[in-house]
């Protein structure tokens, strides 16, 4: 079909509420990140100097202070990263098809369940974890004493450290997930389960021959923005571990605000932040073509 | 759309949003721009205006919402407009209102230790004139606070209160350890946490806490056994008088004295249940307790170092912004000074022991018990070093100190390379 003036404007009318909102929020705060980064600009100072790429330069180079405080929490940003993933994805949709077996009547009501605590604020959850993984009188640990086992350091010790926090992330955002992955299956049509079923297949092979292969598109967007979200991270250990035990916990996020605002120093923090953000994307980028690609296969 | 998404956002927002804000004026705020002061103060026969800001987002706020509505009524020149800012994200906002000088507050509570760094960065005024035009007496104030911020030669800030780290504790455990007095020295306090301790009953003489409010205990334990934070050029808290402190804290959870693996608050919950017998921390807890029904008692920290007696605090102090020059404006922010430095005790019933000496002499605080024993720290009480972004250069040090009092780094290990990394940070 060819494309007139017209309908090309029309069409350029529909974007646009779009694209203003777009260009307001996201874009150009974006853009005035990349230019900050550019310079030594610090809060409360009247003026500051074009730098060039001397922030991201101080980021790469071995030694400095922003190096340090970069590569060290991007480490334990990326470990989270990697322990959070996949359970966000593998529990996210065992629930899904957990809450789906369910009778219709009760279906709601799990559903609802399981998607609140997505609604909580950081600190309501973090108040709440407090009290649940509190070593000496905590809820968790007076439940286990009565089986016989003792003080766990939830949140003074690893890899405790990290169950919690990967634990508090699961309860409070799996609704998400959970929500996104019924809507999927209940997208697969449910004759290809009859034939199946006739021609003698079980539930495993169901599950991986149909329902995988069918909701693989929604598993691509579920694992990119789980990604992106897990790397992210800053609520649970700001509130929960305060970085420790030590700094094992200190994810990138809390060095970055720490340097904005604790150091007033925004255009080294917007470096930081941009460099983070290019990281995402990368990743994001690898995901899509590996997975994409095997589909292409298939 | 997804929580992903929008905390993606939110991290550019942040960063890059208040970094932008930043930008836009602090390029273009010129004198020009700085006239709002004036249409707020519009002269005849009408109130003249000033906004102040604070952070008492606590329970506190509406002790100073009392002072302040006490004083509009009093008088009908000017009017305060008081502004409560989220206690945590207080220097965010006054951040951001002072670079763009856009709803910027005309007066405005700073805690002491910040006093150096805004005025520093040239965002502060004297306030000598400001206090002889109100008839404000330096000498009146505690002398720790008022020095602390006299900077140069000019003095910044006046002082509203000062909180030291106090001892609570709980007077039904020492009742039943036989302890009559609480503890003042090193002696003492080791031997009464011995005693208070019950491990048949899940009850401990001193938990130590691992992380906050170590940022109170730590300077306080350091500056009591002759070590220094700062020596002047440097930072110094792997001196071997911090080691042995560190040393001293850690011990108790070896004997068992306090429990092991103290998380955040950990030590405070057990305060609550009434298993942990003293705990150190802020005068702002006293409420909590009352709330929660505990028969607690107040004291001054016993001196365990082996120096002298010590005591780390902060403050909350009265600052002009240097963009207020109308002079009604001043004249006004001097006779609100003037009538809270004589009207305070509403301020004092928060728990709050007041900075000002005509206060503190006054029958109705030596009346209230709590802050009167808050109040007798006083002449040893010690702020953060007086050093430029101390808050950032001493950051490693929590770190460090929760390594070490878990029981993951030795003491002297842990000091040194918290030294070595806030060395780092001051080279930038």
């Amino acid at each position: 079909m060819k494309t007139t003036l017209t309908s090309r404007f029309t069409s350029f009318l529909f974007i646009l509420p779009y694209l203003a909102a777009f260009s307001i929020f996201l874009l150009f705060p974006i853009l005035y990140g990349v230019y900050i980064s550019l310079h030594n600009f610090e809060l409360l100072s009247k003026d500051y100097e074009f730098v060039g790429l001397a922030n991201y330069i101080n980021i790469f180079t071995p030694g400095t202070y922003i190096n340090d405080i970069f590569f060290r929490g991007l480490w334990v940003t990326a470990q989270f990263v990697l322990f959070s993933v996949p359970l966000l994805i593998i529990v996210g949709l065992a629930l899904a098809m957990l809450v789906n077996a369910l009778p219709a009547r009760i279906r709601g009501l799990f559903r609802t369940f399981y998607f609140l605590p997505y609604a909580l604020s950081a600190s309501v959850m973090a108040v709440i974890w407090l009290m649940m993984f509190d070593t000496n009188a905590g809820f968790l640990n007076s439940m286990l004493a009565k089986l016989g086992i003792t003080g766990i350091p939830w949140l003074t010790d690893t890899p405790w450290a990290w169950i919690s926090l990967i634990l508090t992330t699961l309860w409070w955002t799996i609704g998400f997930n959970m929500i996104i992955f019924i809507n999927a299956l209940n997208e697969v049509p449910e004759d290809y389960y009859e034939a199946a079923s006739i021609d003698g297949a079980n539930a495993w092979h169901k599950f991986t021959k149909i329902t995988l292969p069918s909701i693989r598109p929604v598993m691509l967007f579920i694992m990119i923005t789980s990604t992106i979200a897990s790397f992210n991270i800053y609520a649970q250990p700001f509130l929960l571990t305060r970085g420790g035990p030590g700094d094992t916990t200190k994810v990138l996020l809390i060095n970055v605000l720490d340097q904005a605002f604790l150091r007033k120093e925004v255009g080294s923090a917007s470096a930081m932040a941009i460099v983070m953000a290019l990281i995402i994307i990368i990743i994001s980028i690898v995901q899509f073509k590996l997975t994409s690609g095997r589909k292409g296969e298939a | 759309m997804s929580k992903a998404r929008n905390k993606f956002s939110m991290l550019l927002l942040t960063v890059t949003g208040a970094a932008l804000i930043a930008a836009g004026c602090s390029g273009g705020t010129s004198d020009g721009e700085k006239t709002p002061d004036e249409g707020k103060s519009s002269g005849s026969g009408k109130k003249t205006e000033i906004l102040f800001w604070s952070p008492f987002s606590g329970s506190d706020g509406p002790f100073m919402k009392k002072i302040v509505d006490k004083y509009n009524g009093s008088q009908d020149q000017y009017k305060l407009n008081f502004v409560i800012q989220p206690n945590g994200e207080y220097y965010k906002q006054l951040d951001v209102a002072l670079s763009t000088g856009k709803e910027s507050p005309d007066l405005m509570i700073m805690h002491v230790d910040q006093v150096p760094t805004y005025a520093s960065k040239d965002q502060l005024q004297p306030i000598d004139d400001l206090a002889a035009g109100a008839g404000i007496n330096k000498a009146d104030f505690a002398e720790a606070a008022t020095d602390y911020s006299t900077l140069d030669g000019k003095w910044y800030s006046i002082p509203l209160d000062i909180h030291p780290l106090v001892m609570y504790y709980n007077k039904d455990l020492f009742e039943k350890a036989g302890i009559a007095a609480a503890p003042t020295n090193r002696t003492e306090f080791d031997d009464a946490v011995q005693k208070l301790t019950d491990k048949g009953n899940g009850v401990y003489g001193y938990a130590v806490p691992t992380l906050w409010p170590q940022q109170f205990i730590f300077p306080t334990l350091v500056w009591q056994n002759g070590g220094e934070l700062w020596n002047g050029t440097d930072v110094a808290y792997n001196s071997p008088e911090a080691v042995e402190m560190v040393q001293w804290l850690r011990g108790m959870v070896d004997s068992g004295v306090s429990p092991a693996n103290v998380q955040q608050d950990g030590e405070n919950t057990l305060f609550l249940q009434g298993k942990n017998a003293i705990q150190f921390n802020g005068p702002w807890m006293k409420s909590q307790f009352e709330e929660a029904g505990l028969n607690f008692g107040v004291a001054p920290v016993p001196q365990i170092g082996k120096a002298k007696q010590a005591v780390f605090a902060g403050s909350h102090g009265f600052v002009v912004p240097k963009s207020v020059t109308d002079e009604k404006m001043t004249a006004g922010i001097g006779d609100f000074l003037k009538y809270v430095s004589t009207n305070s005790m509403d301020w004092a019933e928060s728990g709050q022991a007041l900075a000002s000496k005509p206060m503190l002499e006054s029958d109705a605080f030596k009346a209230l018990e709590f802050q009167s024993s808050v109040a007798s720290a006083f002449p040893y009480v010690q702020f953060a070093p007086n050093v430029l972004n101390w808050g950032t250069v001493s950051e490693p040090i929590w770190g460090e100190l929760n390594n070490a009092l878990l029981g993951k780094k030795d003491a002297q290990k842990a000091l040194d390379d918290a030294v070595a990394k806030s060395q780092q940070a001051l080279k930038k």
